[in-house]
């Protein structure tokens, strides 16, 4: 008995898969723009700053909805919201996750969405394979290079400052940011790492390697008294042997202030990361002794959600050979509580840095060279 | 003539406890299609992204079966889909021969089951605690392979073209239908699956009937591992790529599904072939309808309780004719 | 047993653990603890890692699974937490308030899954995988998903985390209570006899239901002051950790479960866990040592190889004893 009613209910399903196929809903042009979000990270700063300005502020000055997936752990999971987003009639799909970008273009250029990279950026290989597809709106984001030159200026930064000891956290190295920034602050900092000092000499070696190895790192003026990464039950005791030698900098490539703000400013070490523009570290920076930090801010993303809608109101950006956007977008740098204030201010609520009277000059048809321009502006 | 009706009463709600699953699996897949239908999406295209969902977890999950219906318990298989599948994908990509790659998948996974099981049989290690090691092993190593081999893209993959050819509907369904036919036949028409029911039942006297409780459990592992292989291949096809996190939920979620088709999970002589495959769609479904109910953000906590309360419901009444005394262990 | 042989045997595997890590790192040139900061972190590792596995032990050792040990220790801390800050605004006596309050709310958590569990007569591991998405759900809503950071930042727990006699003390508190609640108290014998023969111990009008219910309170209370140790080391807490995302905080408790019951043969269990944690706690002081060396791949492979080793002698001992002894003449 019961298995006949099983065999009938997979016959059932089946049927109704097979049977369900077709039939169109499109949304009528009239309707509100749909664009749904993917994310990987529901509980970080920037992660909440960014659909803070999205959801808060561009929301509420264009005719457009946003809808935020819940944390993809996989590209399983990024394929399946794709689907789900076309399944319910969106316009486009913008990208904070990264587990298989190219698997999510090809799933948005199925399914007719309108697909754009917010934060990061493809590897070049990557960008080649699809520029020139439809739906593929771009990136405006760091690039590697970008990311190689954000932990190289703070590395500079502290070398010129005369800094005999530092100790480097390389956040969760392998994560590609992670590495190119790593990369860069040994290079800043004047060092070669197995005997390279250039960007992908270095970052090479660090993914083989899937981290710092101290003996293959020689500086000259500048001594790495400690290196560790991850989060896990080491992790403090490999931060305090780095503080209990007293290093002159704690020179961190993510999420220094939000794991070690307490240890840092409890023994007086002067710190630096890459992170975000947010009330915890104005605090920090005021406060504590993070001295250096270097950021997105919330409204960096604004660009790329005009290009977008753009695309979807049938006014693509495309290069002069008409590919995809590609522009790498730079870290706003604040050294003192004063200058990281200006930028966090600047930058809240109602009036943020890509505020709507600045997006609106980009809304339409708009040649590449000005959203270039508006991107380069801020 | 009282105890008649004790009996009839018992075996009534037997008939009902057992139809339990099917029923919620009906209910489930009904008030599923009405809420698409209302907020007017396209059922099509979600029916497809349901089954997409649910395939991987429902295949792993009736070749684990056959080790839970020993009474055991597997940890370790979501660690050992991903280790097989990273496996796969570095094969490909040194040898671009699309059999071996899968060669290489079903080799893996059941070596990695095998591996399990003789840790557990041979060495009598409580096979909980071997799969949680075999767990933090394997998931530890594809960690290292894949962050090395993946560079700058943090995953590494296949052409998609590859398997694009094999990425819809009619294959997966063969290929579910093929896997679940064989298990079911193992399971409920040869001296396999009856000795495994019977061992998990009783192992006491199984082992005094003369069956040979390591051989058995061997076999559970083997039939898993296949269970695994399938499910790696199958992840494949979906999206060619793998990253650390690939199947990471699969491990748990196993435990959930086979529970909540129907299964206890001591084991024994209720093992149900089916429960696998009802309970994974029937989880799949609930969650998808309750995300689709409760608004983002916030409301992901909230749906994940309700999914949580719905389950302990299913599991309390189709456990109701086995209350005993004691508190159950 | 003699005297001398039960000392030997109970201190026989710390000092065999201490002198190799001791020698291995003499051989890296490294220091195990470098400074008084790294003794203050070992110590709070040392006890984190003995209250998690009493808590694992209370429940497993009585044939009770439980994965929501992890969400227990999660939820507790994050409405302690909350709760500390409403009341002292992060002022004098925080640190103190968020442990009294961790360790109220986990025994409140902990009552609450036990009396799902007496009142629906389920297995508990079943009731315990309800329970983990219930409290994550509950975790995830009441942070937003959020880290939990503002609430846990402040000179009294900056306090609490920079001295190690704090968690000394905790130690020696626990370690005495448990002992005596579980070895010199009515509960205690019930426990036992319920431990070693269920259905004699219930015939016999032991009260097995309020036994498990202190159980799970106990349990609760002892992850409530997990989860505000962690707190205080981390200086944050995760909100965001939903579908089983906490979980894993009772894998690192098996391994010092075995050894500290291996130990407890010679003396006393909870002895032999707080000694198990010191060995757990010395190794990984050498792995920070090494870090440079061992990656995180490595430090978990190597925690699972040593879990197997440790289980495959446990469960061979006999077999080992009897190949090695000298053939007489």
């Amino acid at each position: 008995m019961k298995k006949i009613f099983a065999m009938l209910l997979a016959l059932a399903m089946v049927f109704a898969l097979v049977a369900c196929s077709g039939g169109d809903n499109k949304a009528a042009e009239d309707k509100p723009i749909k664009i749904g979000v993917l994310v990987a990270d529901v509980s970080g700063e920037e992660a909440l700053g960014f659909r803070a300005y999205y959801e808060n502020y561009i929301a509420k000055n264009y005719n457009v909805t946003f809808t935020y997936t819940e944390q993809l752990a996989d590209a399983a999971a990024e394929k399946s919201a794709i689907e789900k987003f076309a399944a319910q009639g969106y316009d486009a799909i913008l990208s904070l996750s990264s587990a298989d970008r190219a698997t999510q273009i090809e799933t948005a250029a199925a399914n007719k969405l309108y697909y754009a990279v917010v934060s990061g950026m493809l590897d070049d290989a990557q960008f080649e394979q699809y520029k020139s597809n439809e739906y593929f709106v771009g990136q405006v984001g760091p690039s590697m290079d970008t990311e190689f030159e954000a932990g190289y200026a703070m590395g500079k930064h502290f070398a010129d400052q005369g800094v005999k000891t530092v100790g480097i956290y390389g956040a969760f190295i392998p994560n590609p940011m992670h590495v190119y920034r790593t990369a860069g602050v040994l290079a800043g900092l004047g060092c070669t790492y197995g005997g390279a000092s250039d960007k992908d000499g270095i970052a090479g070696q660090l993914f083989g390697d899937q981290g710092v190895d101290m003996s293959k790192v020689a500086c000259t003026d500048v001594q790495v008294i400690g290196y560790f990464q991850g989060f896990g039950d080491t992790t403090f005791d490999e931060l305090f042997a780095i503080v209990g030698q007293t290093p002159d900098a704690f020179l961190s490539v993510g999420m220094a202030t939000t794991f070690f703000v307490d240890a840092l400013n409890g023994a007086k070490i002067p710190y630096a990361d890459i992170d975000s523009f947010t009330t915890g570290n104005a605090a920090n920076m005021k406060d504590g002794t993070l001295v250096y930090l270097a950021g997105k801010y919330s409204s960096s993303i604004g660009p790329i959600f005009v290009a977008t809608l753009n695309a979807v109101k049938g006014n693509p950006i495309r290069d002069e050979n008409g590919n995809a956007i590609s522009l790498s977008q730079n870290y706003l740098v604040a050294t003192d509580s004063a200058t990281f204030d200006s930028i966090f201010n600047g930058d809240k609520g109602d009036n943020p840095i890509f505020n709507k009277e600045a997006l609106d000059k980009v809304i339409g048809k708009v040649s590449y060279s000005d959203f270039a321009a508006l991107v380069a502006s801020k | 003539m009282e105890s008649n009706q004790i009996v009839k009463r018992y075996k009534t709600r037997q008939r009902i406890i057992d139809v339990l699953p099917f029923f919620a699996l009906v209910l489930l897949f009904g008030l599923f299609c009405a809420v698409v239908q209302a907020k007017g999406y396209r059922l099509d295209m979600y029916l497809r992204i349901i089954f997409n969902e649910g395939i991987v977890l429902a295949v792993v999950a009736t070749g684990a079966v056959f080790i839970y219906s020993l009474g055991s318990f597997d940890i370790s298989l979501g660690a050992s889909t991903l280790f097989s599948a990273t496996l796969g994908v570095m094969t490909y990509n040194a040898t671009q021969s699309l059999p071996l790659m899968i060669l290489v998948i079903f080799g893996v996974a059941i070596g990695c089951s095998l591996l399990s099981s003789v840790l557990a049989s041979v060495f009598h290690i409580p096979v909980f605690v071997t799969t949680v090691a075999m767990m933090s092993v394997l998931s530890a190593i594809a960690a290292q392979i894949i962050t090395t081999n993946g560079g700058a893209l943090g995953g590494i993959s296949i052409p998609s073209e590859v398997v694009a050819p094999l990425d819809n509907m009619g294959f997966k369904i063969a290929v579910l239908a093929a896997f679940w036919l064989i298990c079911f036949f193992v399971f409920n028409y040869t001296k396999i699956g009856r000795r495994e029911k019977f061992l998990g039942g009783n192992p006491v006297c199984a082992k005094l009937s003369g069956i040979k409780i390591n051989t058995y459990a061997i076999i559970a592992f083997v039939m898993a591992g296949i269970g695994v292989g399938l499910g790696a291949f199958l992840t494949l096809v979906y999206t060619p790529s793998v990253t650390a996190s690939t199947a990471s939920s699969i491990g748990m979620n196993i435990v959930v599904a086979i529970v909540f088709g129907g299964m206890p999970i001591s084991g024994g002589p209720r093992s149900r072939i089916y429960s696998a495959l009802v309970g994974g769609f029937s989880y799949i479904l609930l969650n998808n309808i309750l995300k689709l109910i409760v608004d983002s953000g916030v409301g992901y906590g909230v749906s994940q309780i309700v999914a949580a309360v719905c389950f302990l419901a299913v599991v309390y009444v189709t456990g109701i004719n086995y209350r005993s005394k004691q508190l159950p262990r | 047993m003699k005297t001398s042989r039960k000392i030997i045997g109970t201190l026989a595997i710390p000092c065999i653990v201490a002198a190799i890590l001791l020698i291995l790192c003499a051989i890296g040139g490294k220091s195990m603890i470098a400074n008084r900061t790294g003794f203050n972190y070992f110590v709070q590792y040392t006890a984190i890692v003995m209250i998690t596995t009493m808590a694992l032990s209370v429940n497993l050792n009585s044939g009770r699974f439980d994965f929501s040990l992890g969400s227990m220790a999660v939820l507790s801390s994050v409405l302690a937490a909350k709760v500390t800050q409403q009341l002292l605004h992060g002022g004098t006596g925080s640190a103190i308030a968020m442990l009294v309050f961790g360790i109220l709310f986990g025994a409140i958590l902990g009552l609450a899954s036990g009396a799902l569990y007496v009142s629906l007569k389920i297995p508990p591991i079943i009731t315990s995988l309800g329970v983990t998405l219930i409290y994550e759900g509950v975790t995830f809503t009441v942070t937003s998903g959020k880290y939990v950071m503002d609430e846990v930042r402040n000179p009294s727990m900056t306090a609490f985390a920079g001295n190690w006699y704090f968690p000394a003390i905790l130690i020696v508190v626990v370690l005495a209570l448990m002992i005596y609640l579980f070895d010199h108290t009515r509960f205690g014998y019930d426990y036992k006899a319920l431990q070693s023969g269920q259905k004699v111990a219930v015939n016999t009008g032991i009260r097995e239901v309020p036994n498990a219910l202190l159980c799970y309170v106990i349990c609760g209370a002892l992850m409530g002051l997990v989860g505000f140790l962690n707190a205080a080391r981390s200086s944050n807490i995760n909100g965001g950790a939903l579908n089983f995302g906490s979980i894993g905080i009772m894998f690192t408790a098996f391994l010092p479960m075995f050894i500290g019951g291996y130990i407890g043969r010679f003396s006393n269990d909870k002895l032999g866990y707080f000694l198990a944690a010191v060995c757990m706690s010395m190794l990984n002081s050498t792995f920070a040592a090494f870090s440079n060396e061992i990656s995180a791949s490595m430090q978990s492979i190597i925690n699972a190889v040593l879990l197997v080793v440790f289980l495959i002698y446990l469960n061979n001992e006999g077999l080992l004893k009897k190949l090695f002894k000298p053939i007489k003449a």
